[in-house]
């Protein structure tokens, strides 16, 4: 999800448009291609992207099957009041919290040290290859990435129990199934996907720092380390803080599949977040108003948190997304 | 920038270690799931198996592509691999030229429009919802259709065409060409890198998907294979396959079964790995050319 992030951060650059312009007229005349070639992928993006951003009106009125997907009949603020009052929405609501800022925590600075560590490496073979595969779990299904996981966590052949078993001789352990380790695991498995392809963005920027600044700092007697305090860091804290953003963005919305897919009876306690909670009473149960209703209520705290994110990093560093 | 002190050598010695460690981390899994594959049940079983085959069979691999579930969904997923990538390369296009222009009217608006769209979405169930009204739900165009614009890769794709001189459309505008033939002849064989890269993102979002496959479709007709490999997971679909063997060795089977799985279904990325990496990192730095 990384993509474009540096277009976000300089998007509001162009140059702004003259201010006496032809009458539009003559502007669609000339460019109505243009307007045409737009008018196909335009619809299709309206259809798939705005449209069910208006189908969350659902969540104030009640379904019935096979009528319209916007629900029939006002029900007022009945869904929200019901879940507002539920202990087991409040559960995956901390639940939800809890597991990406911690996620966020651990997850956040590791990718930035690591394309720090990176720029080290003075055999450029070496910083590629590590590049190179360090990048790769990042192409690999999230449930195929679980299934490795639970092979190798496995209680009767999985290979950590077994070197666990023999060298220090703890008996299995039902990993994936103890509440305790769900949070561990999923900021592990978090680490072993994004930390290499969460680097590429710093790398860039490292790269694309000036070389006099470095040698005017060896010139004032600075060593490695403090060019890399007084010079790297600061020079990349623009995008650094872009990602930031981003990720508290986020907050609300946990890699969802992931949770899924480790989701057990047994773990619930710490695994039930938002967005599985949506998954069992929509889609398991068709309790799509209700669920909706969820949904909506995250997908709003997201944007509010997006929102104020963007706010206090244009405050502190003069540099946001919009 | 070269330091020779002590402590800076001893940091280095350290880093390299890390990064050994950090290459293990990411192959291990490969390597591991590759072993536990070609290996006997027993072998597993008696945990022989950590690091390279033992009792070298091929038993598991014959079991799982004779499986006439695991080829349709196979097929399945190279079907909506190809079909929804060429799809959504095409509508990416024909929306990513016109907002490269920066004279266009409105297109002010529309940027706005899609930068909102990535921050705040329909969610899960109107999404579902939507579809089940249009009556996509279990044809082939609910995986077609409702991915086919990301917004990151039309952004990526728009900065592209923004970064491509002007001077070539302008010639190309008094020889009279149209925009559609300057899209077609001119910009898109200039933008091959940059299509490549979307290209793979998306084909790599179309594999791996499971989720919408599993909740816009309802048959097994329909099913992508990862759906496939999520129901070995969880036991549901390879009892028939693995029946007749004792119950803690047919676990076991299970487990040798879902390796190959892995092996087979990641098979595509591991393969062409190597040789498209180079294109998978383009699309973070292809951004950032021009503002």
């Amino acid at each position: 999800m990384l993509e474009g992030v540096e277009f976000l951060l300089h998007y509001n650059t162009t140059a702004p448009r003259p201010r006496s312009q032809p009458p539009l007229r003559k502007h669609v005349r000339k460019y109505w291609q243009l307007y045409v070639m737009a008018a196909i992928p335009f619809a299709a993006f309206l259809l798939f992207k705005y449209v069910p951003m208006f189908g969350n009106i659902l969540a104030f009125r009640k379904f019935r099957a096979g009528a319209s997907p916007f629900g029939v009949d006002w029900i007022g603020m009945k869904n929200f009041q019901r879940f507002l009052k539920d202990k087991s929405f409040w559960r995956a609501f901390t639940n939800t919290l809890i597991t990406s800022s911690l996620n966020l925590l651990f997850n956040f600075p590791i990718p930035v040290i690591f394309a720090l560590l990176l720029n080290e490496l003075r055999s450029l073979k070496f910083k590629k290859l590590v590049q190179t595969v360090s990048y790769m779990p990042r192409f690999v299904s999230t449930i195929v990435m679980i299934t490795m996981l639970n092979e190798i966590l496995s209680p009767t052949s999985g290979s950590l129990n077994m070197i666990l078993n023999s060298v220090f001789g703890i008996k299995p352990i039902y990993f994936v199934n103890v509440p305790a380790f769900f949070r561990p695991i999923y900021i592990l498995t978090d680490m072993w996907q994004f930390t290499g392809w969460s680097a590429i963005i710093y790398l860039a920027a490292i790269t694309g720092i000036n070389s006099e600044l470095y040698e005017s700092a060896m010139i004032d007697g600075a060593n490695r380390w403090q060019q890399t305090l007084y010079v790297t860091i600061p020079s990349i804290l623009s995008t650094v803080m872009v990602m930031f953003i981003l990720s508290v963005g986020r907050l609300l919305s946990v890699g969802f599949e992931k949770v899924l897919l480790l989701y057990s009876p047994e773990n619930s306690i710490v695994s039930d977040v938002i967005d599985t909670f949506v998954y069992r009473y929509g889609i398991t149960n068709n309790n799509y108003s209700y669920a909706t209703a969820v949904g909506l209520f995250g997908g709003v705290i997201g944007v509010a948190l997006v929102s104020s994110a963007n706010f206090v990093s244009r405050r502190l560093t003069g540099d946001g997304l919009y | 920038m070269r330091d020779r002190s002590t402590g800076y050598r001893v940091f280095s010695a350290f880093n390299i270690c890390l990064m050994l460690f950090v290459l293990f981390l990411c192959l291990y899994p490969f390597v591991y799931m590759l072993a536990i594959s070609f290996s006997s049940a027993k072998a597993v079983i008696n945990g022989w198996v950590s690091f390279y085959p033992k009792e070298f069979t091929l038993e598991t691999y014959k079991l799982i592509t004779s499986n006439a579930q695991f080829r349709i969904g196979y097929a399945n997923t190279i079907f909506y691999t190809v079909g929804g990538t060429a799809i959504a390369m095409g509508l990416m296009c024909l929306m990513a030229y016109p907002l490269s222009k920066a004279f266009l009217r409105g297109r002010g608006i529309l940027m706005k429009m899609v930068i909102f769209s990535m921050f705040f979405s329909g969610g899960m169930i109107p999404n579902l919802m939507l579809v089940i009204w249009l009556h996509l739900n279990n044809t082939v165009w609910a995986m077609l259709l409702p991915f086919a614009i990301n917004q990151f890769n039309l952004i990526i794709l728009i900065n592209f065409f923004k970064s491509l001189p002007d001077s070539i459309e302008e010639a190309a505008v008094i020889d009279g060409m149209g925009y559609f033939g300057i899209l077609w002849r001119i910009v898109l064989p200039l933008s091959t890198p940059a299509l490549a890269t979307i290209a793979l993102y998306t084909a790599v979002f179309f594999w791996n998907d499971w989720f919408y496959s599993l909740i816009y479709m309802n048959s097994n007709e329909r099913y992508s294979v990862m759906v496939y490999l999520r129901n070995i997971v969880s036991g549901q679909s390879m009892a028939g396959a693995a029946a007749g063997s004792g119950s803690s060795e047919r676990m076991t089977v299970y487990a040798t079964l879902r390796a190959s799985s892995i092996i087979l279904t990641s098979l595509p990325i591991i393969i062409l790995y190597p040789f498209l990496q180079r294109f998978f990192v383009k699309g973070l730095t292809i951004g950032s050319v021009k503002g």
